[in-house]
């Protein structure tokens, strides 16, 4: 809402301006104790560049801002070892250690991404200096800027749609079904086979009948947040890992969204989670993230 | 003021990083613009990490429900924690002022610091 950087609130050092002297001294390229260029984004080169020192990976310098001709590479010195070809393959097959590579990655471009039009770069983009970058990216330079100009002004909204269990077994339990369910029993003396027969296969029939309106449920979302936006990325949606075993997700897709745009997105979400149709699914809503998946395009959608 | 401020130069609110890290995976691990790096791990291997990932995300979803949080409480990762880290030095200096004036030193061994726990359990 404010949109004017906060001083940190107690003693750590305040949002370190534009830094590159504190940088250590990107020394020789081999041996022990040398230093990597990280490259977390890039963005253009009127970046008020405020990154705060708290950003980036434990152990480098801090994050600072490398000029590019009219780009700017927002990087950090690191120490070559732990970011070596066998160390990295060794760190990121430890789940801590991959999450907190991540989490730092993520912290940084986010970091970058609130003060201006910025384009991640995926984990782990080394180089063995400076010198390097700005051969790599300014090969690239067209491309960037491209991405650079299709993200301005937007942020990406990832939407995720989930059938939960609640909605399935509400509604299968219909009056009536459900009890010949017990565990360990058969058919109750009452109850001939045919008729059990019969109840499965109505139960499983609510079921499917639920999952379908849960599609369509999924498919009237996607319809609503596309009007909004100018270009979406579906992704595979997570498995039970990841949702807990008493919801299915069936739809996760990412959105570039204007930022000025973000309330109407707030106001259709909640006007659909609202609606009589979506009991027994639920919407998730995350953003505005730093618009990792439409750097190299994404589908465009309908409305610009 | 919150724990917030320090993460966010505004309250636009880009996630915090303590989003969900299944989410900040999918979009650190293959997306952004690839261009040739000179230390790099192959495709390959990062999607091989995906694949543990999944194994892997189910674990911290099971440890957030033990209430094991590290990402949210390390000062790396969080301002949040650097201030909790403060409140729990605080809590753990009381204590183990109480215990001194309470007990004879031996017992001070036996104060809950994190060192000393670690020490425990090795044992």
């Amino acid at each position: 809402m404010n949109s004017a950087p906060h001083p940190s609130p107690t003693a750590s050092p305040s949002p370190v301006a534009p830094a590159p002297t504190q940088a250590p001294a990107p020394a020789p390229v081999d041996g022990a104790g040398s230093w990597a260029t990280y490259v977390f984004a890039v963005c253009r080169s009127d970046h008020p560049g405020s990154l705060s020192a708290a950003f980036g990976h434990p152990g480098g310098g801090p994050l600072r801002l490398l000029k590019v001709g009219s780009l700017r590479a927002v990087v950090q010195d690191v120490p070559a070892a732990e970011f070596s070809e066998t160390a990295l393959r060794e760190r990121l097959g430890d789940a801590a250690e991959l999450e907190r590579c991540a989490r730092a990655h993520h912290g940084a471009v986010t970091a970058a991404a609130a003060g201006g039009p910025t384009v991640p770069m995926p984990l782990a983009t080394l180089y063995l200096g400076d010198e390097r970058v700005r051969a790599a990216v300014g090969a690239n330079r067209e491309r960037f800027r491209l991405a650079l100009d299709r993200i301005a002004g937007r942020a990406e909204w990832a939407v995720k749609v989930h059938l939960t269990q609640a909605g399935t077994s509400a509604r299968s339990a219909a009056p009536g079904t459900g009890e010949t369910a017990a565990p360990g029993r058969g058919p109750g003396p009452h109850v001939s086979g045919r008729d059990y027969l019969d109840r499965l296969r109505s139960r499983q029939h609510l079921r499917e009948q639920h999952r379908e309106s849960a599609l369509a449920a999924a498919e009237q979302v996607d319809t609503a947040v596309r009007r909004l936006a100018v270009a979406t990325v579906s992704r595979r949606p997570h498995g039970p890992e990841v949702t807990g075993k008493d919801r299915t997700q069936i739809m996760n897709t990412a959105y570039l969204i204007a930022e000025d745009r973000s309330e109407e997105l707030t106001a259709t979400i909640g006007r659909l989670r609202a609606s009589p149709e979506f009991g027994g699914v639920e919407i998730d809503v995350s953003g505005p993230w730093a618009p990792y998946s439409f750097t190299d395009g994404g589908e465009l959608a309908g409305h610009p | 003021m919150t724990e917030l401020d320090s993460w966010t130069t505004e309250s636009r609110s880009h996630p915090p990083a303590t989003a969900n890290l299944a989410e900040i995976l999918e979009r650190v691990l293959d997306k952004g613009i690839v261009i040739a790096g000179d230390i790099k791990i192959d495709l390959l291997d990062i999607e091989l990490l995906t694949i543990r990932l999944r194994l892997f995300i189910s674990s911290v979803e099971t440890a957030k429900k033990a209430g094991i949080d590290w990402w949210e409480t390390d000062p790396a990762l969080s301002s949040r924690a650097a201030h909790d880290a403060l409140y729990e030095e605080n809590k753990q200096l009381r204590e183990r002022i109480e215990a001194l004036e309470g007990e004879d030193s031996q017992d001070a061994d036996s104060i809950p610091r994190a060192g000393a726990r670690r020490e425990l359990r090795r044992r």
